[in-house]
């Protein structure tokens, strides 16, 4: 009986989408799809996986900048142990982001600020993607209070890497110290905005998945003017 | 009825916006991807949806994998169908072709082994998707790099099979042909015989470039979207129109994106070979024959 077609679609992916198939290493291509042309396999293995780190690249321009001379063989370990589920430049992004993050598990990322890096380029581009509504404070009959925006993503970085991200410092001058940044993409504006916060208003506006009443609030010292300046920024929405 | 004019536009790409936006009045039809509103982000779809209304929208699928061994995602047709009424689109298209199976999406067309009885699974899964949508379905021809070694039916033969029992339409992608030609050593003016008259609704055209490696047997043609239409593929444009009467041409581009005189001096080659067969026609007077 001949083999199912699912099965010989399932090995013949699972060859294009390795190490093997793209790389051209070891000989497995004349068992997976005995009669095709094994140049031709490994062409056609290149091209998909080009055309995918073309979209992670795309995100994550300064990550792989920085990656330097690691970078093939951490592209080839990716290959191997993340294939390709998606065809969205983010979520490919996001894969990769966190097979960096598990592969310096045990070990300081190299450069140190590596991992800063990505999480940024993550977050500029999912805030990018997002739309962008009007600052005006929303009158509702649902209540009072205040919540995050739906596109600023929080992101705590354990160097300051800003420089980077705005192309003018290497990563040998990323400081390193806790760094709680909020990225946000304001109306009307072109570029990604980074804000930089205190732990403690990080914290709060990481909370506030909904909206919370702000009267609640009113014991923080300088609470309105806290509250005033996070909306200026961008960050927060408030319903009166 | 004589053949009319088709509509001459390109498939819109998100990093063109602006300069799409400027040009609107070069082209008749716009081409959307439908999976890059489904996975694409909010400005995107935003994007997508404030031109509806402003010029014909036709629409095109590349994540549906109907070839794949497995059943159709349905809730993913319906999200497609919706967005085939949201856009107003006259038709839908997908490739004759496989992407992904379960765990693993190469985001990449895959050739089928061109048999009967994978003829019949797709012509099963067609009769599926034209119960969910509004609008024709259109079958494209892709182009691949290696072909099974068990394939029984010619390209034409595969192709016109399923879209003889199901009534689908063919989106004749002419750079594809042209490509396989080459790569494959046949003669494309053939397929384009086999093809029953009036079965293509819409034509897609691009420009590839050559390979030269050693691991291959010979130099590789690849449909890269990336260079200007070259004259051979305008040529079996030319001849496909003798026999067929597509509603839309649309020029693909996702390479080179900043050469847009590219791009303009593309859709005036279009241009004046549908000027040559049917008579000269102004800008968006085409309209009508894709909305």
């Amino acid at each position: 009986m001949s083999e199912r077609l699912l099965d010989r679609q399932l090995s013949l992916l699972e060859y294009l989408t390795s190490a093997a198939g793209i790389f051209g290493a070891g000989d497995v291509a004349a068992h997976v799809a005995p009669g095709i042309h094994r140049g031709l396999l490994h062409l056609e293995a290149r091209f998909s996986h080009q055309k995918r780190m073309a979209k992670i690249k795309g995100v994550l321009s300064w990550t792989f900048e920085l990656m330097g001379s690691h970078r093939d063989q951490i592209i080839r370990d990716f290959v191997e142990s993340c294939p390709p589920v998606s065809i969205s430049r983010l979520d490919n992004a996001r894969q990769f982001h966190d097979f960096l993050s598990t592969h310096w598990t045990f070990q300081e990322p190299e450069p140190p600020c590596l991992l800063d890096v990505a999480a940024c380029e993550i977050a500029y581009a999912s805030v990018r993607g997002s739309s962008t509504p009007r600052l005006e404070p929303v009158r509702d009959m649902a209540g009072r209070g205040i919540r995050r925006r739906r596109n600023v993503v929080m992101v705590r970085c354990r160097h300051d890497v800003r420089a980077i991200l705005e192309g003018g410092s290497g990563a040998a001058e990323a400081a390193e110290r806790d760094t709680p940044l909020a990225i946000s993409l304001p109306h009307g504006a072109d570029h990604p905005i980074v804000s930089e916060l205190s732990p403690e208003l990080f914290e709060l506006v990481e909370v506030l998945d909904d909206f919370f009443d702000f009267e609640e609030l009113s014991e923080l010292p300088q609470v309105s003017g806290l509250l005033a300046d996070l909306a200026e920024r961008g960050l927060i929405e408030v319903r009166l | 009825m004589p053949p009319t004019h088709p509509a001459v536009g390109i498939g819109y790409r998100w990093n063109l916006d602006e300069w799409t936006h400027a040009n609107l009045a070069r082209f008749d039809v716009l081409e959307v991807t439908l999976d890059h509103c489904l996975a694409g982000n909010e400005a995107l779809r935003a994007a997508i949806f404030d031109l509806v209304g402003h010029i014909p929208l036709t629409a095109h699928g590349i994540g549906l994998s109907i070839g794949t061994d497995v059943p159709l995602d349905l809730a993913y047709l319906d999200e497609i169908a919706a967005l085939l009424d949201r856009l107003n689109a006259p038709a839908y298209s997908e490739h004759l072709a496989f992407t992904k199976v379960p765990g693993r999406d190469l985001g990449n067309l895959l050739p089928l082994p061109k048999t009967e009885a994978v003829a019949e699974s797709v012509i099963a899964k067609v009769h599926i998707v034209q119960s969910r949508i509004s609008v024709p379905f259109l079958l494209e021809n892709i182009t691949y790099v290696f072909d099974w070694p068990d394939s029984e039916l010619s390209d034409a033969e595969f192709l016109g099979l399923i879209c003889r029992e199901t009534g689908a339409g063919i989106l004749l992608d002419v750079e594809n042909l042209y490509l396989n030609g080459r790569n494959h050593g046949f003669d494309p003016h053939a397929f384009l015989d086999a093809l029953p008259v009036r079965t293509v609704n819409e034509v897609h055209l691009a420009g590839g470039m050559t390979l030269r490696e050693e691991t291959l047997p010979r130099p590789f043609f690849a449909d890269s979207h990336s260079h200007p239409v070259p004259d051979a593929a305008l040529d079996l444009l030319d001849y496909a129109l003798g026999r067929q009467d597509p509603a839309t041409i649309v020029l693909e581009r996702d390479d080179r994106l900043e050469a847009t005189d590219e791009i303009l001096a593309d859709i005036a080659h279009i241009r004046a070979r549908l000027d040559r067969r049917y008579g000269k026609i102004h800008v968006g007077a085409a309209v009508g024959s894709a909305a």
